[in-house]
């Protein structure tokens, strides 16, 4: 029977987890091809901008709020692409990146990611590389990183009152808004430019990016748990999530889509 | 019921620097809605109150929008308290500028009903900000309902325009019993 592949907390990987995870960070961030790191941050921003957030509703009569649909898709190719790159054991998953706990309300951005060095080597987790040719002006440098104090970050409290939104379209609205913040509050600016994070057309060459959106696709699967896995207005179910092969209908159990999430996992 | 305010007017913020609280984030231009809503027009009961932001742009750099109910002399130096009208704020994640070639962050109409392909990004955006308590407490202490907007600029690229960040068609009140 297959396993599912477990998305820990940032903060809980064991040291071979962690040596996992950058191993097949590292080893994407050096592939150019459509397997590499490269391609999966383009496919967000620049250059193909296919993320989906807020309403689209543009020669549609639907109200396609995609934003959730659409990052959990992304997160799931982009992890069986790390996962491609990563050694057979221990099995990781992409880690979450809980900015509401009380370590990130006292460090920030989790420590994993956040030193530039680890064992004399660069840390694949503290900055990617980003490689646009076709951005006018092209784009060839390393990611920054400028975040905000740390307690500014959401609260527990926050999330509370946000799982307790019963509606799918009122719940998207608000966890979104969420999000937006933690994108402006970690990329930042260092008082002439801004950071990475903090503009849409750059974020997802920062590798922080995917462990944020692991937290939000988790609480949209806490959210679920809580009031529906199903709870989603019908008409956006057959809508396509370009440019995976999956319909928002594919998307809404994530142990189908062999994961889950977990606060801490140990095998005995 | 929903108040919509049409003609947004802007004036310039009279907080030159940041506040301690922002670091190093930076204020823009400050909405201050040309309208005022009599509390008259509220309903006796309802259980919530979202102010919502219809038509907003989001081409440009990253902010906060904070957002004060009956305080016109909001800047970014006012501390975002209930006293002080603070409702809440809504974020802004933008795209930073245009980095692709001439037109390519113009929104095109659609061709035709074949067009299926999706809409443009930036297409504006609706936020919602849920304020029930800042529009009860202004409705019971005062006959008229304004809102003023205070952007404070998070995250910017080389292609941003830092003066006039905040940018939306009109709000609406709406509340729910």
């Amino acid at each position: 029977m297959a396993s599912l592949i477990v998305r820990k907390n940032a903060d809980n990987l064991d040291a071979a987890e962690l040596a996992a995870l950058r191993t097949g960070y590292t080893k994407a961030q050096a592939i150019m091809d459509n397997r590499g790191y490269n391609y999966f941050a383009g496919l967000h921003g620049i250059p193909n901008w296919y993320c989906w957030h807020h309403d689209h509703t543009t020669g549609s009569t639907v109200n396609a709020k995609l934003f959730l649909p659409w990052h959990r898709a992304y997160l799931l190719s982009f992890e069986r692409a790390i996962r491609d790159q990563s050694p057979a054991a221990p099995k990781v998953g992409l880690p979450w990146w809980d900015w509401s706990s009380a370590t990130s309300h006292s460090t920030g951005v989790p420590t994993a990611f956040s030193v530039a060095k680890v064992g004399g080597k660069a840390n694949p987790l503290f900055r990617g590389h980003i490689i646009a040719p076709t951005a006018t002006p092209p784009i060839n440098r390393q990611t920054r990183r400028f975040p905000g104090n740390p307690n500014q970050l959401p609260t527990a409290a926050t999330v509370a009152d946000l799982l307790n939104l019963s509606q799918f379209n009122d719940f998207s609205n608000q966890l979104e808004n969420i999000h937006d913040f933690i994108h402006g509050w970690t990329g930042g600016n260092n008082g002439s430019i801004g950071g990475d994070m903090g503009s849409l057309g750059t974020a997802a060459w920062d590798p922080i990016f995917y462990s944020h959106h692991c937290m939000i696709d988790r609480l949209w699967y806490q959210w679920q748990l809580k009031h529906g896995a199903n709870n989603i207005p019908a008409a956006l179910l057959p809508l396509v999530l370009t440019p995976f092969n999956m319909k928002v209908q594919d998307v809404l159990s994530i142990n189908a889509l062999g994961y889950e999430y977990a606060v801490s996992f140990n095998t005995l | 019921m929903a108040s919509r305010a049409k003609t947004p007017s802007r004036k310039a913020s009279r907080a030159g620097k940041a506040s301690a609280q922002t670091g190093t984030y930076r204020p823009s231009t400050v909405y201050k809605s040309p309208r005022t809503l009599p509390v008259t027009h509220l309903p006796a009961q309802y259980s919530r109150a979202d102010l919502e932001f219809i038509g907003v742009d989001h081409s440009g750099a990253s902010y906060e929008a904070r957002v004060y109910v009956n305080n016109p002399k909001a800047t970014a130096d006012t501390q975002p308290t209930v006293s002080n009208g603070y409702a809440g704020s809504y974020y802004i994640f933008g795209h930073g500028g245009c980095f692709g070639d001439i037109g390519h962050c113009d929104i095109p109409q659609k061709q035709d009903v074949f067009d299926t392909r999706p809409s443009h990004p930036l297409e504006p955006i609706k936020k919602v900000v849920i304020a029930t308590d800042a529009i009860k407490q202004a409705a019971a202490t005062s006959k008229e309902i304004h809102v003023t907007v205070v952007p404070v600029i998070m995250s910017w690229t080389e292609k941003s325009d830092l003066t006039d960040v905040m940018k939306f068609d009109h709000i609406n009140l709406v509340t729910y019993d």
